[in-house]
């Protein structure tokens, strides 16, 4: 299957000008630190630079990232360091949707299974629990509302005891979606700050 | 490396720790910043203690509980933004990523399996066996009192499987996965392997009846709290607030990658727990987790305690190597 055309999901892909007559060495030599990280392992060739990360630290800056490459080219303009990076963490992310989306079908399906509240079994039980307790007489002084007696609908007030429904595996989906698009755009934007405050030595 | 001697131990000796309040690095700014980060935790307890206290009964429910709950971790994580504990925690995309993933299982697949099998489930079933009803021993005490109940016995029971987590091996197994996290951020709290986080929601409350408002109260002192035991953000709480809550120092220094050093501060909220067994330690750490901050990837966290476990068995009782003679 060509996954060219759904591979920048989780590649990042990006082209950056080195500075006015910077060697290839010189910026393999400042990018070089970065991939000094617990974790990382790197080869470096004269125009290349390929690089693999496993259980990276959360501190490490490219910590989204487990592998990629960074060649320098000569363009119309000069040379240029091209790189391709690739994160598993934004592919999951891209797929987590699909995840909690399922969780939330298998609750409804589970839902399907329960049985129904056993209003008709316990019935004289019900009636003994839905009697309200009086407030202590140091709340009455403070001035707290007085519980109500429980109403025989009230779904928010079952408490632990209340059904499960999917709204929050949709929830979840969503904002999945959501973080997916943020840190899409957010970590090639990083990547590409950081690696030209590489270049620059800035 | 040199360590620290609290009471009959020494910690520190294999991990960088910070024991004692007075070594402890204060707030940094003006007068304002420090008034708001000394007095900011107590206020949101109090501050909701009354809310919950007074709120009408339209408004006492669970719903605006899980509305406030989300606000206010949202105010904490500006909170870690504005003022950090540590710049080496500072949250990134993919913590962030990683601590909703386990925060969302929390929300949906433990949620699930708890209505089966959690503790809830198995209290009700033997009530129901031997004819019990809830004791309603504390129904008719003041609420605060109860939701103080509520959630001590909560922390109770948390403690003892915690610390019971930290000394039984095959009950360290699915909890060693918590301790690979190399920074406390405000969601961290969720992660870890999901037959921990099932074990460590079980408690013995469901035993006990109490009025509805007295869990809401409950839930508010867990939520203003608790939560602060993984959070990135640099408090000078009041020393009262340090005597009996847990905090993210406490906390911090049972994750720390000094193995004395996390044998102590299991409580969830009240870290007085600790004091009255002796396994409190005031103090901090920076460097977190296991094999000298290894960072586990989901997919690790998700099958270590088998694959380890499976290990150990094999060990033990597996067959020997046979010996082959030397030519």
């Amino acid at each position: 299957m060509n996954l060219r055309f759904i591979e920048w999901i989780w590649h990042v892909r990006g082209s950056l000008a080195l500075a006015p007559g910077q060697s290839n060495e010189q910026a393999f030599d400042r990018l070089e630190p970065l991939f000094g990280q617990s974790g990382t392992s790197h080869q470096r060739t004269h125009d290349t630079l390929t690089f693999e990360k496993r259980d990276q630290a959360a501190q490490d800056k490219m910590s989204v990232f487990d592998g990629g490459v960074l060649r320098i080219a000569s363009d119309a303009t000069g040379p240029v360091l091209r790189y391709h990076l690739i994160s598993r963490a934004l592919l999951f992310c891209f797929l987590a949707p699909l995840l909690f989306i399922a969780l939330g079908q298998l609750t409804i399906e589970l839902g399907k299974f329960e049985k129904p509240p056993a209003e008709a079994k316990a019935g004289s039980k019900d009636a003994k629990k839905d009697v309200v307790v009086p407030l202590n007489p140091v709340d009455k002084f403070l001035g707290a509302p007085a519980p109500e007696k429980p109403k025989k609908d009230d779904k928010d007030g079952g408490g632990r005891h209340k059904k499960a429904t999917p709204t929050a595996a949709y929830v979840f989906a969503g904002i999945f979606a959501v973080l997916y698009v943020g840190g899409r755009i957010l970590e090639d934007w990083l990547v590409r700050r950081l690696f030209r405050r590489s270049l620059l030595g800035a | 490396m040199e360590g620290i001697r609290v009471g009959n131990r020494i910690i520190g000796t294999q991990g960088p720790v910070t024991v004692g309040w007075e070594n402890i690095p204060k707030v940094q700014g003006g007068p304002v910043k420090r008034f708001v980060f000394t007095w900011f935790q107590p206020f949101a307890l109090f501050a909701l203690l009354l809310f919950w206290y007074y709120a009408p009964n339209s408004i006492a429910k669970t719903s605006t509980a899980i509305g406030i709950g989300i606000g206010f971790k949202v105010l904490l994580m500006g909170l870690e933004w504005v003022n950090p504990r540590h710049e080496s925690w500072r949250l990134t995309w993919k913590e962030l990523a990683t601590d909703l993933f386990y925060v969302g299982l929390g929300y949906t697949l433990l949620r699930i399996v708890d209505g089966y099998i959690g503790s809830d489930v198995a209290i009700k079933a033997i009530q129901e066996h031997w004819h019990w009803d809830k004791f309603a021993w504390f129904t008719g005490l003041p609420l605060l009192v109860q939701a103080f109940l509520i959630s001590f016995i909560f922390d109770f029971a948390q403690y003892w499987m915690h610390r019971g987590m930290h000394n039984w091996y095959p009950l360290w197994l699915p909890h060693s996965v918590h301790h690979y996290i190399t920074q406390l951020n405000v969601n961290k709290g969720a992660v870890g392997n999901p037959v921990e986080l099932f074990l460590i929601g079980l408690g013995f409350g469901g035993f006990f009846d109490f009025v509805p408002r007295a869990f809401l109260l409950a839930g508010s002192i867990g939520l203003t709290i608790g939560i602060y035991q993984h959070i990135n953000v640099r408090f000078d709480s009041p020393k009262w607030w340090r005597f009996l809550f847990n905090t993210t120092e406490h906390h911090s220094l049972h994750h720390s990658q000094d193995y004395e050093a996390t044998r102590s501060n299991y409580s969830g909220a009240y870290i007085f727990i600790d004091r009255m067994f002796g396994t409190c330690i005031d103090g901090e750490a920076e460097m977190l987790g296991l094999e000298n901050g290894r960072r586990m990837s989901i997919r690790e966290q998700m099958t270590y305690p088998f694959t380890e476990g499976w290990k150990s068995i094999k060990a033990r009782y597996g067959r020997a190597p046979t010996a082959v003679p030397a030519e």
